[in-house]
């Protein structure tokens, strides 16, 4: 397919330059190596290693050297002689070429240019691109119409005159606002400046627009979004579980070096390298974030090296298509077949990327290492304080613990504490705080009335089916250690034994149970800790001890019991004394002896205790260091002895309370991932066949043979490689870059190819043009808005984009500019003009990610269980009117809106989009709550009149009305019949929403914005599906 | 037909025509205004035009075997030790190490590098053998074990990927690396689909099911890469719209969009008068399209009017939207509407712990559904020429991850082979291709790479997957890359 259209594409343009069978002299760039490259470059090209025959066809050498069977490939002026054209002229198919297994074939026209190539001395030219530009002499176009406003047109024109072709005339001043409007801010103008540009009668009215509008904050958000999609921006990981990740300081830091016209140079050198960069300042630290943009995992069973080459050759790849428009990712795996990059080349570019620090897994973590936190002044001075004062307690602190005599009332070596014992909590009553429930009352006995094991009274129960007493609430509660027990004893009545008796422990669940007997109580699982079996009941008569392991039914040391209950199936019981056995101290009593809490912290594997004094004590106290006898003092005086504890409790919160007050401030910080190296430098071999784990011959860093070398005294590390690219020097940079600016305005590059400048890119349809601009963008300073504003101020960008039939038949591309470009516009700047135009949007700048409305189960049906973007959660309120820029973007779910307008998934790098023309499209337009609200909104707007900001005053009338919304939409008033047309819509739907008021509440009610209840809801749903109608016009749609 | 959907539609067709003189059609025009679709004026494809080539390919290859694909994707890499690739010899290895013979040193997952052994784990299930050919079924499947003289089961199926990202990523578009189009879209762009009113390329999702152990899936797995985007798989979704923005708001009816949409198209024709871009009349025929979708989607979800009988037979989970059982049905309904590509998602397989306690469930929402779809594709004759594939993206291990015990055992990812299966339209029916080691860890006999089975794929849709190609960046891209050898032996 590819094939035909360019040998079409290829004959059409040199059809027009010159005409059939006029002897004109070949350009082997332009003519003839696109057919080698696609044809035979594949066997007869730059890779040594598949060469057949010995023949190559990409230098003059190689094609005219002798060959092994004795013929000359090429031999210049002489076409009977070369064994080229024998070849691909033969009849024998076992001679021909192409061979037919390639797939590939030559046209007669193919062929025929080659015999005249070969006829007029068969000149070879290194690659256009490769070449570093030579400033071209403006042409002087015969005709100076009004087109001819600056060097632009000079090449525009001169092209235009040679096909025979004249410009267009410029576009009327509506069309021509709404155009520059939308181009440089990414939304439609305002009636009001409409009208002002309108009524301006001087020479300088439409510089004052550009200018105004290249001062807008509008135009950084705008042409950030261009530069996202190549640096593939997105606020999650992009792989495996996709959780989100904090990137977004660096899609801000874009907008604001739009704004602040950082220069094209700076802004490169910062994003690839600015954390190379001597002392950076926290803005170029995050600028380089831009080499972390890659897609990472965490999936359990990666293999880390295989991964993190997979990151470096991300880099590689999309250093190389953004700066250098090469594609070079074949070369990852071979030796490029088509440019002249080297496998080994590659890797030495791959080797600037390979010392990356960052780990390869993500951990899945919001912020993966390296990162930076970015405070403000303000939180920075906060910060500190917090710290000061915290130091200042902790001064305090240790004044008093200096102070303290503290000698240990027990000397024992081994303590009473360290054993387990019984610790009673329920006797003759519950223990305070404890709130008593049953499904009857408590009832307790005396030895008078009924069974008493210990003390004066027992509980006793007596039961037809499931009943219990129990409490919760109890405090301080019961402290579970480690390897403890919980105990009670009962008394079955012999008389009337329950099936089944049953414990329950509350923790802040209910979910710790055991039983003995029948196992007719249903709750929890079985045989789990929520429903655990003891065995058959204890012997009736008599009182009986119950025990059970704590670990066993879930509450492990570190729990906290505030409640207890008993629980019985049938019969009577009669319970007493209840409670622990345990080393831990209860009821709020501490340890007021050092070595009898030592013994019994040694008893426990966790504790509260921190780490190092948790390890000084496993450690003999005669073998321990001053620095460990004084940690452990130091921390049980503070923290446990019941006699000083107290005293330093008072600076223990203010301490607590400031660390809280200093985390929540830390947690509130924004923070960025951003580019960093490792303190070595990693080794880089050539990966036989993109392999990570086949390492061939080791590399070091530097740039492809067939460009200039690093510049003097730079250093084979990213910083020297970005300076080399922004050197005046190097052919691609600028040329590329300018290249993909041209694309926002013209809908395609002077090299269609954005991304591809090499051997089977496109061949500029302007090449002195592109040069001219990239000399004058780098002497200029590498200054992007004078870039904009010439590229806008020329007559050829200000040319009417109507299509006349023969412009339609001679040039549909519009490659030769012979009028305005014309075309629809991106995902971001239709959901952001809908927004504007019905004066939803919310123009506020920068910050995290927000999630506006969104189809259900967009992210649920493919997310992983487990992933933080599992669920879509939508913000609600002002998120749903914030520029599409700040949406939240799941790569591996991205915004569906947004996709359906072709918007990429920003996994990879993109630097040119692409543009279709679908009927999902138009159900989009037509029904997503979004755009609908957005005409609801438009309606409302039309019907309250003229709206601040707006020019002239709304009437009343439908006509009036309509007339309003279109300007608002369009720019330019309907014409009579466009309004006829709107107005009988207009009156249809009215007609049916009056014998329907229910669906006109319906409408009316649509989106989250509230409704001005001041308007007829039967009128306003009438004009809210007319406005729907005119948001989805196609003229609303594209930029004219 | 309305007049004025006429005089647009001959509008679009002048343009279209006169662009494709040019040499220069869009390609969003060329298979969305197929000149032969509106001839026919709508009507429904003639049997002609479902085999002939509706999108950028001028004509097929060679002559197709199907007309179009359905792919039961068992996301997350189900254990062909418990399903399907039998391996008796197994039991005497309980709990020993896997011989180091087998796995000759092969890399293995970092979630079981760092295990002390890997003991063998011979399945729990029990197999028998079914059919014609007797091949062997896991007790698991006692629907699919019925109709297996209908399939081809592929048991040397092979990947280099070993995690779940790269993998599917690869199966699905033929590189590992995100970017690439998926199979689905490379069909839409090069042989379209004889239904305008239907994406070319749908997939289904299925809901969670009991006994899953389950992974995320990509919106790039049924993405166009660097096609033009409207070649993407459009997900028809059980939540909310099938098709997304397909319902008008709340208070607005198909007789107001039509006349919404009347409006529209009188002012949009009144701009291409003036304006003369073809890219209006393309947008009118889009908004056209859109308004027919917006019947024929709900037609398409509408199963109300299927037989008793039909429903049965997927199962009791049938009429529960968005489980796997009403996918397989609305996968049959799309068959018939001449959608070229369906993919149905059933995720969960992930079983790297307590596989015998999981897999019977997801095994009981997964059997009886696809040999119904089987069955029911046959009795209405659109086997012949529907192909079904189902499988995942690679498979699961001998040794056991964790636990084992004469109960328990889980399996890590395995690539080295795994078992698939077609059925259909192209494909030899009762067959057992290729052979495994005693392990079921190395193909020993006839493997199949997944871009061979990719490469079989296209071949029986009249496809030579070295000929299907898209220039981007400087090379000729393909679904297979620069491998992929179509595998003749499983072709009827």
């Amino acid at each position: 397919m590819h094939l035909r259209r360019r040998s079409l594409l290829y004959a059409g343009l040199l059809g027009v330059a010159f005409p059939a069978g006029a002897e004109q002299k070949l350009d082997f760039g332009r003519d003839i190596r696109p057919i080698l490259s696609n044809v035979c470059y594949k066997c007869h090209g730059f890779d040594d290693k598949i060469r057949m025959a010995d023949l190559r066809l990409d230098t003059l050498a190689g094609a005219t050297g002798k060959l092994e069977s004795g013929a000359t490939a090429v031999v210049p002026g002489e076409p009977a002689e070369s064994e080229l054209l024998r070849r691909i002229t033969s009849a024998d198919a076992d001679e021909r070429m192409p061979p037919p297994e390639s797939g590939k074939s030559l046209t007669a026209q193919e062929i025929e240019l080659l015999q005249q190539w070969i006829e007029q001395g068969a000149e070879f030219k290194p690659h256009w691109s490769f070449v570093t530009p030579e400033r071209p002499a403006l042409p002087e176009p015969r005709q100076h119409s009004f087109a001819a406003q600056n060097p632009i047109d000079h090449f525009v024109l001169a092209r235009l005159e040679k096909e025979g072709l004249a410009q267009s005339p410029k576009t009327g001043k509506a069309t021509l606002i709404r155009r520059v409007t939308l181009d440089l801010t990414g939304l439609p103008p305002t009636p009001q400046e409409t009208g002002e540009f309108l009524s301006d009668n001087t020479p300088e009215a439409f510089e004052k627009v550009v200018d105004r509008l290249l001062r807008s904050p509008r135009y950084g958000e705008h042409m950030a979004r261009y530069w996202l999609d190549a640096a593939r921006y997105g606020d999650t990981h992009g792989l495996h579980l996709d959780n989100e990740r904090s990137m977004w300081p660096y899609r801000d830091w874009v907008v604001r070096a739009f704004n602040e016209n950082l220069p094209f140079d700076r802004f490169t050198v910062e994003q690839l390298a600015g954390d190379l960069l001597p002392s950076p300042t926290l803005d170029q630290l995050v600028a380089s974030g831009f080499n972390r943009c890659n897609v990472t995992t965490s999936e359990g069973g990666s293999i880390d090296e295989e991964v993190r080459v997979r990151y470096a050759v991300d880099r590689t790849e999309t250093m190389s298509t953004v700066f250098l428009g090469l594609t070079l990712g074949c070369a990852a795996c071979h030796t490029h077949k088509f440019d002249p990059v080297t496998q080994k080349e590659f890797y030495q570019l791959y080797a600037f990327f390979n010392s990356a620090a960052d780990a390869p897994m993500d951990g899945n973590a919001l912020s993966p290492p390296p990162v930076k936190k970015l405070a403000t002044p303000e939180q920075e001075s906060q910060l500190k304080t917090f710290d000061e004062q915290i130091a200042a307690l902790h001064q305090d602190v240790a004044g008093m613990l200096a102070a303290i005599e503290y000698t240990d009332p027990l000397d024992t070596a081994a303590p009473a504490g360290a054993e387990p014992r019984d610790y009673v909590w329920i006797d003759d009553a519950a223990p305070p705080g404890a709130q008593l429930q049953g499904d009857s009352e408590w009832k307790f006995v005396t030895k008078d009335d009924g069974e008493v094991f210990s003390g004066e009274k027992a509980t006793t129960r007596r039961a037809a089916g499931l009943s219990q007493h129990f409490f919760t609430g109890a405090s301080p509660g019961l402290e579970v250690g480690e390897g403890d027990r919980l105990f009670a004893y009962v008394y079955l009545d012999p008389a009337d034994p329950p099936k089944e008796i049953m414990l329950q422990w509350n923790d802040g669940s209910w979910e710790h149970r055991c039983y003995w007997g029948e196992d007719v109580i249903a709750w929890g699982g079985p045989n789990t800790a929520s429903r655990l079996s003891m065995g058959s009941l204890p012997k009736v008569g008599e009182w009986a001890r119950l025990e059970v392991e704590a670990a066993k039914v879930g509450l492990n040391a570190g729990s906290v019991i505030n409640g207890w209950a008993f629980t019985q199936y049938g019969g009577v019981t009669f319970w007493d004394k209840a409670g622990i056995v345990t080393r831990t101290p209860q009821d709020g009593q501490g340890f007021d002896s050092l070595a009898a809490w030592e013994a019994f912290e040694r008893t426990q594997s966790q504790s509260t205790a921190p780490g190092d004094v948790k390890e000084a004590i496993t450690i003999e106290p005669d073998k321990r260091t001053d620095d460990q006898k004084k940690r452990i003092r130091d921390y049980f005086l503070q923290q446990v002895c019941t006699t000083t504890k107290p005293k330093f409790d008072p600076l223990r919160r203010q301490i607590d309370e400031f660390e809280k007050k200093k985390s929540e401030l830390d947690a509130a910080i924004p923070i960025s991932l951003v580019m960093a190296n490792m303190p070595e430098e990693r080794e880089t071999f050539v990966l036989v066949r993109g392999a990570y784990d086949k390492p061939g011959e080791k590399v070091t860093a530097a740039v492809p043979g067939v460009l200039p070398p690093l510049p003097e005294g730079a250093p084979a590390d990213r910083l020297g490689l970005a300076k080399w690219l922004v050197d005046p020097q190097h052919p691609l940079m600028a040329r590329v870059t300018v290249n993909r600016f041209w694309q926002q305005y013209f809908g395609a590059g002077i090299v269609k190819t954005a991304e591809d400048f090499g051997a089977q890119g496109s061949w500029p349809t302007h090449p002195e043009l592109l040069d001219w601009l990239a000399l004058d963008f780098v002497e200029s300073g590498w200054d992007v808005k004078r870039l904009q504003k010439l590229i806008v101020m020329s007559g050829t960008y200000q040319q009417a984009s109507k299509v006349s039939k023969e412009l339609a038949a001679r040039d549909p591309e519009n490659q030769l500019l012979a009028r305005g470009a014309r075309f629809r516009l991106d995902a971001e700047a239709l959901r952001d003009s809908a927004l504007f135009v019905s004066g939803l949007l919310v123009e506020r700048p920068g910050g995290k990610g927000v999630k506006p409305y969104q189809p259900q189960g967009i992210w649920e049906s493919v997310g992983f269980q487990g992933s933080n973007t599992l669920n879509y959660e939508a913000d609600g309120g002002e998120a749903n009117y914030r520029r599409t820029l700040y949406i939240f973007w799941k790569r591996t779910a991205p915004p569906p809106g947004l996709m359906t307008f072709d918007a990429p998934t920003r996994e990879a790098c993109v630097v040119r989009r692409s543009r279709t023309n679908t009927p999902l499209q138009a159900l989009a337009l037509m029904n997503d709550v979004q755009y609908v609200e957005a005409a609801r909104k438009l309606a409302e707007r039309v019907m309250l009149g003229a709206a601040p900001g707006s020019a002239g005053d709304a009437g009343r009338s439908p006509a009036d009305r309509l007339t309003h919304a279109f300007r608002l939409a369009v720019a330019r008033p309907p014409a009579p019949g466009e309004l006829a047309i709107l107005e009988e819509i207009f009156q249809s739907h009215l007609a049916k929403y009056q014998g329907d008021k229910s669906a006109a509440e319906k409408l009316a009610g649509i989106g989250e914005s509230k409704r001005n209840e001041s308007l007829d809801p039967v009128e306003l749903a009438a004009y809210t599906l007319v406005c729907n109608l005119i948001l989805n016009l196609d003229e609303v749609v594209t930029k004219e | 037909m309305n007049p004025l959907r006429q005089h647009v539609l001959q509008e679009t067709r002048r343009f279209f025509f006169g662009r494709m003189s040019a040499g220069i059609g869009t390609a969003a025009l060329a298979s969305l205004l197929n000149p032969r679709l509106l001839a026919g004026g709508g009507a429904l494809p003639s049997q002609q035009e479902q085999i002939a080539s509706l999108g950028e390919m001028l004509r097929l290859h060679h002559a197709p075997k199907a007309k179009r694909v359905i792919w039961l994707f068992m996301a997350d890499g189900p254990s062909q030790l418990d399903l399907w690739d039998y391996k008796p010899t197994l039991a005497e290895f309980f709990d020993k190490d896997l011989p180091e013979s087998i796995r000759m040193g092969q890399r293995i997952t970092t979630m079981t590098s760092g295990q002390s052994r890997l003991p063998v784990a011979p399945s729990v299930f029990a197999f028998k053998q079914h059919g014609q050919h007797g091949a062997w079924v896991s007790e698991l499947m006692p629907s699919l074990a019925g109709v297996v003289d209908d399939l081809c089961i592929v048991k040397t199926m092979n990947t280099e990927a070993i995690n779940h990202d790269p993998a599917i990523t690869y199966i699905q578009t033929g590189s590992q690396i995100p970017g690439r189009p998926s199979m689905g879209a490379w069909l839409s762009y090069g042989i379209g689909s004889p239904n305008q009113d239907l994406p070319a390329y749908v997939v289904l999702h299925s809901r969670i099911a009991a006994g899953s152990q389950t992974q995320a899936l990509f919106a790039r797995l049924w993405g166009a890469g660097f096609l033009p985007s409207k070649h993407q798989g459009v997900a028809l979704r059980s939540v909310g719209d099938p098709v997304l923005y397909l319902s008008n708001p709340d208070g607005v009816d198909q007789a107001d969009r039509r006349q919404m949409l009347d409006g529209l198209a009188r002012l949009n024709q009144k701009r291409l008068e003036e304006q003369g871009d073809p890219e209006i009349a393309a947008r009118i025929a889009q908004y056209e399209m859109a308004f027919r979708m917006q019947m024929s989607v709900p037609e398409l979800t509408d199963i109300s009017r299927e037989s008793e009988s039909s429903l049965e037979m997927y199962g009791p989970e049938v009429k529960d939207k968005g489980t796997f059982a009403y996918n397989c049905l609305l996968a049959r309904r799309l068959a018939e509407r001449g959608v070229r590509f369906t993919q149905v998602f059933l995720r969960g397989w992930d079983h790297h712990g307590s596989l015998p306690q999981s897999i019977p469930q997801l095994c009981k929402a997964m059997d009886q559904p696809a040999a119904a779809l089987i069955k029911d594709l046959k009795q209405r004759g659109m086997l012949d020429d529907t192909l079904v594939v189902w499988g995942g993206e690679f498979g699961r291990t001998v040794y056991s991850q964790g636990t084992l015990n004469k109960e328990t055992y889980g399996r890590d990812h395995h690539p080295r082979c795994f078992t698939m299966w077609l059925a259909g339209g192209g494909i030899k029916p009762g067959i057992v291709h290729g052979e495994t080691d005693d392990f079921s860890y190395n193909v020993t006999d006839k493997p199949v790479h997944i871009h061979d089975l990719n490469a079989t794929i296209l071949d029986c849709l009249g496809i030579h997957h070295e000929r299907l190609t898209y220039a981007f960046q400087g090379r000729d891209f393909r679904l297979t890359d620069v491998h992929g050898n179509v595998v003749r032996e499983i072709l009827a």
